[in-house]
């Protein structure tokens, strides 16, 4: 297996309806390292994993990923390159109808043949990992947030797969959370030799723990690049989204006619 | 003129390819091989969509069969015939009002039901989660939900006829005073196993099917927004109830009608 690419996306074009979310797209992201995707909303950064985890099927082009042609394989070989991998949801996809326990041993459960204690013991170690063992027995229900987060990382972890895709890990939590979620991406990553690929817009935060950085924008990856090296790009499009200027490159205002021309009546506050 | 043209061609064909999805959808999640594991989860949601649909239909069906036997014995009685009360009231139930009803308040209670949990499964990514841990959602959500649908609501039916004739007793001869034998004796000449019992049961099937089928594809398929399961449950309610209403004139007209 090539070491220097584990997932490659060569001329990737990928159509909504009419709308292009990505033309010919192509970047490499490599293994053993945190890699991040960053882009405007609605760039297609969800789309972009759900096209990695076989989710969606691109319109033209090629997901590689180590080096098998996703959208070429049958439903048993998905499953399998799919045990490789972990997937942290948004909203953390926990089962609401298991306990934590359930949810992180649901995975060892249905694809591995373990025993009672081996089951039990490693349920226990992924939970450890993230400090929730002793959140064990409560419900999806009554977790915070964060911990449901966390949980659902566990849970992710739980096959010790090779990579691991998080869907916007930092949104809607309060510092402490993100904190934590940096401290355990970047720990995981380290300890069990994972490649991470994470889809965010938290700047500071996911360049904080980035060994790479992917920025999308306009179907097309605008930069790639280190996180030291986009912060002191010159780049205009890269500046306006790395500083979080409100209006450059990419415009403030939705494309409209002059305002001159839709406003009715006497322009009596002109 | 054209723009009509091409709406209404678009919205047919919109319609088709959903039939078609719903179709796909039925074929893989019911082409299922049952496993232990799987029959468990059977025994799941048998408990969740029948056992617990059990209250309202045994209220409903104990009313009916009271307010059938208080209308049958007041026209009956004008001709003198409150005795043949019994059978009115057992082959309104059996042919007619028990499928219908119990399948109108089945599609209200478990349809319902099925889509808003389905829906916000999807919303909340457990089923894209499901998937990525190679688990097919059609197998492991969809097939004991269509299942527990087909097989309780029958059951639901019989229960609820039953029930109704003990509510028609009830009236009819514990407060109205009709002779107790000539009510089970009538109703045991007229109600015919085959005719009556076994095409009130096809009805039932047949709804449950229809029933299960649309809240899950409703379910499956709705916008995973707030909007979209509310909106997707509505829709569930409202194309149970038509397809209930339309396929039993059909039905009727298949068993019973014709001049034959």
């Amino acid at each position: 297996m090539a070491t220097d690419g584990i997932i490659k996306i060569q001329n990737l074009s990928f159509f909504r309806g009419d709308r292009a979310i990505f033309k010919n797209l192509n970047c490499t992201i490599k293994a053993g390292k945190v890699t991040v995707i960053m882009g405007p909303s609605g760039t297609g950064k969800t789309t972009l994993l759900r096209l990695i985890g076989g989710q969606l099927k691109p319109s033209q082009g090629k997901v590689l990923v180590f080096d098998e042609d996703i959208a070429q394989l049958n439903r048993k070989q998905i499953n399998q390159l799919r045990a490789r991998m972990g997937v942290l949801f948004q909203s953390g996809a926990l089962f609401t109808d298991l306990s934590v326990f359930d949810n992180v041993a649901f995975p060892l459960r249905e694809h591995m043949q373990l025993s009672d204690d081996e089951l039990y013991n490693r349920v226990l170690l992924k939970l450890e990992a993230v400090g929730l063992r002793g959140a064990r027995d409560l419900m999806p229900s009554h977790l915070s947030g964060g911990m449901a987060r966390r949980v659902a990382l566990a849970r992710a972890v739980a096959l010790e797969p090779e990579i691991i895709l998080y869907d916007e890990p930092f949104a809607g939590q309060d510092p402490i959370a993100m904190a934590v979620l940096q401290r355990l991406i970047k720990d995981l990553n380290t300890q069990m030799k994972l490649t991470s690929v994470l889809v965010s817009h938290d700047i500071a935060e996911a360049l904080a723990i980035a060994d790479e950085v992917i920025l999308l924008g306009e179907a097309q990856v605008l930069a790639q690049d280190t996180p030291a090296a986009l912060r002191a790009s010159n780049e205009p499009a890269v500046r306006q989204f790395i500083h979080g200027e409100a209006d450059g490159v990419i415009p403030f205002h939705f494309p409209a006619p002059p305002l001159e021309d839709e406003l009715r009546g006497p322009r009596i506050l002109l | 003129m054209i723009n009509f043209i091409s709406l209404v061609g678009a919205t047919v064909l919109n319609r088709l390819a959903q039939i078609g999805q719903a179709l796909v959808m039925l074929l893989q999640s019911m082409l299922v091989m049952p496993t232990a594991s799987s029959l468990y989860r059977l025994v799941q949601q048998l408990y969740v969509v029948g056992v617990q649909s059990l209250i309202i239909m045994l209220v409903s069906a104990l009313f009916i069969g009271m307010v059938l036997g208080l209308q049958g014995y007041t026209l009956l009685s004008a001709y003198g015939s409150e005795q043949a009360v019994g059978q009115m009231v057992a082959l309104t139930l059996v042919r007619e009002l028990s499928p219908v009803v119990a399948a109108l308040l089945f599609a209200g209670r478990a349809g319902s039901a099925l889509t808003a949990e389905i829906g916000l499964m999807k919303a909340t990514e457990q089923l894209a989660s499901l998937e990525m841990f190679g688990i097919d959602p059609l197998h492991r959500i969809v097939a004991p939900r269509f299942w527990a649908g087909i097989i309780s609501l029958p059951l639901l039916v019989a229960i609820f006829s039953l029930v109704g004739v003990y509510g028609g007793h009830l009236v009819a001869v514990d407060w109205l005073g009709v002779y107790s034998g000539s009510y089970w004796g009538n109703m045991q000449q007229a109600v015919d196993f085959n005719e009556d019992v076994l095409n009130g049961m096809i009805k039932a099937l047949v709804f449950a099917f229809l029933i299960s089928w649309i809240a899950l594809y409703q379910g499956y398929s709705c916008m995973p927004t707030s909007q979209g399961i509310s909106a997707a449950t509505t829709r569930t309610v409202v194309y149970s109830s038509l397809a209930i209403l339309g396929f039993d004139f059909i039905l009727t007209a298949l068993m019973f009608g014709g001049a034959s």
